[in-house]
């Protein structure tokens, strides 16, 4: 128990700060920009409460937003992902269900389960904040191009970082 | 009693989540006008630490081009200060001023965080209520208009770049003096969009436009960009689109400008609104 959270204060850290010094420094035409401290969100284990759940993704979203200033925006996003996990887990879960004590990674649950996984918690995550961000419905396409876009990044990022993971 | 109880152990994550989400939208709601987080402001100075380190080394990297920029500028400075020491050689000269006319103060400031690729885009600069920056000043960069100071503090200030969905400025055509309003479309951070210029003017892409220095906070004549392509839309104005002339990504160094009579001028208008 003390150990797990040992390791996620870790890997928080460490994907708070690739957010920070490399991935806000990414900017792709303006178009682009990926948002890959979800990975966070993604990697909690299978069973965790809840509560819990939504609760750790409520101070990762405030995290992100006192460091890149954007107020309440990132903590909308994340709390709505942290939200929809759970059914998420259960639309794509495997055959003979979810281990006891699994945290969800490629390496139990295999690539494809892993990236349509990654897939559906990108595409809520930056599809609430880029609309929040513009905060309006007209040029609907315009900003569901740059959601589009910028899943297509992360979930590349996300994958890249998850594999370098399993390896070690 | 019991149900309530009931309802609430069977919905306590629905309640949960909207409790949170509600905060969250709250914050998006109220917080994003940025003089209003009060919150924001005190952990900036937290967070600038750390974007004063990035930005070090973005500035390292780009000295090839500042350097260019900088000699650019002093080719100027030089050209200018040519012509009035001629001037001052005259022998004869009326003096028709006593008093100093000055009306801007400029000082320079470099940018410790920036961002480009937001709807709502602000910058960061590295000086603040002691070194004089106050709210409302205006910044440029070399080439052109950048933005305009919204908050400072003791050390920093921020400032809105002109790539903000709120940012307006009165500007005007330079061949022809027709003025209208300068915003951003979120699109592209080259260019943005001046509109209100009535369609029997004439125009050609090219054109160059400036500021009116009408809101008191940029001085007349700032270049902001060209005209890069227009059309008519609706009844009577024009949409252009201006290349802009400030590349943000690249924004390093801005000047910011004060307008010592701003305040002067504001009490006389504000006598007669």
């Amino acid at each position: 128990m003390i150990n797990s959270i040992i390791r996620y204060t870790i890997i928080f850290i460490i994907l708070i700060l690739l957010q920070l010094l490399l991935f806000n420094n990414i900017q792709f035409s303006g178009f682009v920009n990926p948002y890959v401290y979800i990975m966070f969100i993604l990697l909690l284990p299978v069973e965790i409460s809840p509560w819990l759940l939504l609760l750790i993704s409520f101070f990762t979203g405030l995290t992100i937003d006192f460091f890149i200033s954007t107020p309440g925006l990132h903590t909308a996003a994340t709390v709505l992902t942290g939200f929809l996990r759970p059914y998420i887990l259960r639309l794509i879960s495997p055959r003979d269900g979810y281990d006891p004590g699994a945290t969800p990674s490629m390496e139990i649950y295999g690539f494809r389960w892993f990236l349509f996984y990654t897939v559906f918690i990108v595409l809520i995550h930056h599809f609430s904040l880029f609309f929040l961000e513009v905060f309006r419905f007209t040029d609907f396409f315009r900003t569901f191009l740059r959601v589009l876009f910028s899943s297509l990044f992360s979930v590349i990022f996300i994958l890249l970082i998850e594999y370098y993971r399993r390896d070690r | 009693m019991r149900n309530l109880l009931n309802f609430l152990a069977r919905y306590n994550n629905l309640i949960i989540f909207l409790l949170l989400e509600g905060i969250a939208i709250y914050l998006v709601v109220t917080g994003n006008d940025y003089q209003n987080s009060r919150v924001l402001k005190s952990v900036r100075v937290l967070s600038i630490g750390v974007e004063k380190n990035i930005s070090s080394t973005r500035t390292y990297l780009n000295l090839h081009d500042i350097n260019t920029k900088i000699s650019q500028e002093n080719v100027d400075l030089r050209n200018k200060m040519e012509r009035l020491i001629k001037s001052e050689s005259q022998l004869f000269f009326s003096v028709t001023d006593t008093i100093l006319q000055q009306q801007y103060v400029y000082t320079s400031a470099e940018i410790v965080n920036n961002s480009a690729n937001r709807q709502k885009n602000f910058f960061t600069l590295n000086k603040g209520k002691k070194q004089g920056v106050e709210v409302d000043m205006a910044v440029t960069s070399g080439e052109g208009v950048a933005g305009i100071i919204v908050s400072s503090s003791e050390n920093f200030s921020v400032a809105m770049s002109l790539l903000n969905l709120d940012f307006r400025l009165s500007v005007r055509m330079k061949s022809n003096g027709f003025f209208g309003s300068l915003s951003w479309d979120g699109r592209d951070y080259k260019y943005a969009i001046l509109n209100e210029i009535p369609q029997h003017v004439i125009i050609n892409e090219g054109d160059t436009v400036e500021t009116t220095g009408y809101s008191a906070i940029f001085p007349q004549g700032k270049i902001i960009g060209v005209v890069s392509d227009f059309e008519k839309v609706g009844g009577d104005f024009y949409k252009i689109r201006v290349k802009l002339t400030t590349d943000f990504k690249k924004l390093n160094y801005v000047n910011v400008i004060g307008n010592l009579r701003r305040t002067e001028q504001k009490q006389v208008e504000k006598s007669f609104q």
